[in-house]
């Protein structure tokens, strides 16, 4: 079964749950899922040289919406206007920010 | 009881339990706990029922339609029965929470790696046996540079309509199709660049009148840019098929075009093999001439199925520039019988996706609050 997410929550201001479809749930803060966003604008291409300065990124930036792409990712429109990234499910799921995944990264 | 019968009483749970025997050799479960069974009715020894299967085309339906009639006429008292078989196609996973495409309730993409293996003449094909069932379908030609689709359907005059900003398909032999072909003048070239590509895609999928559809069938144009990257990206695929040729050149390309649709989590439905032989004019035996097992190597080496191998026949070029698929044409012929199987195993396999749930995939949105 390929990894998929089944379920989006937002929990409070700052912070997005996932619910998936192997059961984790995971937790995100948002901020820092805009950080690491890996679009062309954000990372540059060839030299993969991160191009996104964090203080660029307001301290309470937030999403906007979040869509499916496809069935291989999901796509953030932000409140900063930036609306170009993809997150693969394997990368969103590499980037949880739950206790589980925190400490055995 | 006052009043004596003049048999036995035939209920329908006697009726039921005989069906029960009935199994579905696909879904590998009884007809009745699958739900198929509409309409019952028993009166006086004459037993009628429709079979609702999950395809139009589906490969057993003629098996099924004689064991229904088996068990039932075994149950003591009954003189006759009459079994209709009717369809609903189940919503593919993909389809279930639609965005994009609310009305067609599974979207197949027919791709390759590389030009010229007959993607086209493939997708019509197949197109029109599952129509020929009594499918719903649609057939959109993704190739925005090359349509093909209206020359080979015998529509390369046609202009489609429009009304309320939607542009009415194509329809012939009961197969509604769209294509870049349609809406410019015949030998212009469409000069684009990508972004272009990705807009005409876009409006395709979005403001075509496709209306009710059991099957989109995609032809998607050779390679893996752009338009593959729309497609995927803006239609919930159900699944894909991958078309090659059987020489290693071919294969190299689609086994790219099999590891894009992987990549972007798109079920491979299977491969189809064309040009798989050349079958001789005058005694129809078939000569392996551009050599043999592509398509079983590639299938294998991905772990996904055969679909089938379509040899060469002069009819296919043919019929496909006089504007009449083979499926139309000759229906008797070899390729005909292997597409209509093909069809219909296609049918087959995405009914099992659906009512197993295997594929539990659901597209989401969210606002933020």
């Amino acid at each position: 079964m390929n990894l998929a997410p089944l379920e989006l929550k937002q929990l409070g201001p700052g912070h997005l749950g996932i619910i998936w479809n192997d059961g984790h749930q995971s937790l995100f803060n948002v901020r820092n899922l805009r950080l690491k966003c890996r679009c062309a604008n954000c990372v540059d291409e060839w030299t993969r040289e991160q191009l996104l300065k964090e203080d660029a990124v307001p301290s309470d930036i937030k999403p906007r919406k979040i869509e499916s792409v496809g069935r291989y990712a999901l796509k953030v429109e932000w409140s900063d206007g930036h609306d170009t990234g993809f997150y693969t499910f394997e990368h969103l799921r590499a980037l949880c920010e739950c206790p589980l995944c925190k400490s055995s990264r | 009881m006052i009043f004596k019968s003049k048999g036995p009483v035939i209920t329908e749970e006697s009726v039921l339990e005989k069906l029960r025997l009935v199994k579905d050799p696909d879904l590998h479960r009884d007809i009745v706990s699958l739900g198929f069974i509409k309409q019952l009715k028993i009166e006086e020894g004459k037993v009628s029922f429709q079979v609702e299967l999950t395809t139009p085309a589906c490969p057993v339906k003629e098996q099924l339609k004689a064991q229904c009639e088996e068990v039932v006429k075994s149950i003591p008292g009954i003189k006759e029965v009459s079994v209709t078989m009717t369809a609903n196609v189940r919503t593919g996973a993909t389809q279930a929470n639609r965005i994009a495409l609310p009305t067609v309730k599974n979207v197949i993409a027919v791709a390759s790696g590389k030009g010229g293996v007959g993607k086209s003449t493939v997708t019509i094909n197949l197109s029109m046996a599952l129509a020929a069932d009594g499918a719903r379908v649609g057939l959109l030609d993704a190739d925005i540079y090359g349509p093909s689709i209206p020359l080979m359907m015998g529509t390369l005059d046609e202009k489609p309509e429009s009304k309320d900003k939607r542009v009415i398909p194509i329809e012939r032999e009961g197969v509604k199709m769209m294509s870049m072909g349609y809406l410019i003048p015949a030998g212009e070239p469409v000069v684009w660049r990508g972004p272009m590509v990705h807009g005409a895609l876009t409006q395709f999928l979005n403001q075509v009148e496709w209306g009710e559809l059991d099957y989109l069938l995609i032809d998607m144009p050779p390679g893996t840019g752009d338009a593959q990257l729309t497609i995927s990206q803006s239609a919930p695929l159900s699944g894909a098929i991958i078309v090659t040729t059987p020489q290693e050149v071919s294969l190299i390309d689609a086994r790219k075009g099999l590891k894009m649709f992987q990549n972007v989590k798109v079920p491979i439905l299977g491969v189809v093999e064309n040009m798989s032989g050349f079958v001789c004019g005058h005694c129809q035996e078939i000569t392996p001439i551009f050599r043999q097992g592509g398509g079983q190597k590639i299938a294998q080496e991905a772990g996904v199925k055969l679909l089938g191998s379509i040899p060469l026949d002069p009819k296919v070029a043919e019929t496909s520039d006089l504007g009449r698929p083979m499926v139309i044409s000759n229906p008797e012929s070899e390729v005909s019988k292997r597409y209509r199987q093909m069809a219909r195993d296609i049918a087959a396999k995405l009914s099992v996706m659906s009512l197993e749930g295997t594929d539990q995939f659901k597209p989401l949105t969210m606002d933020w609050q």
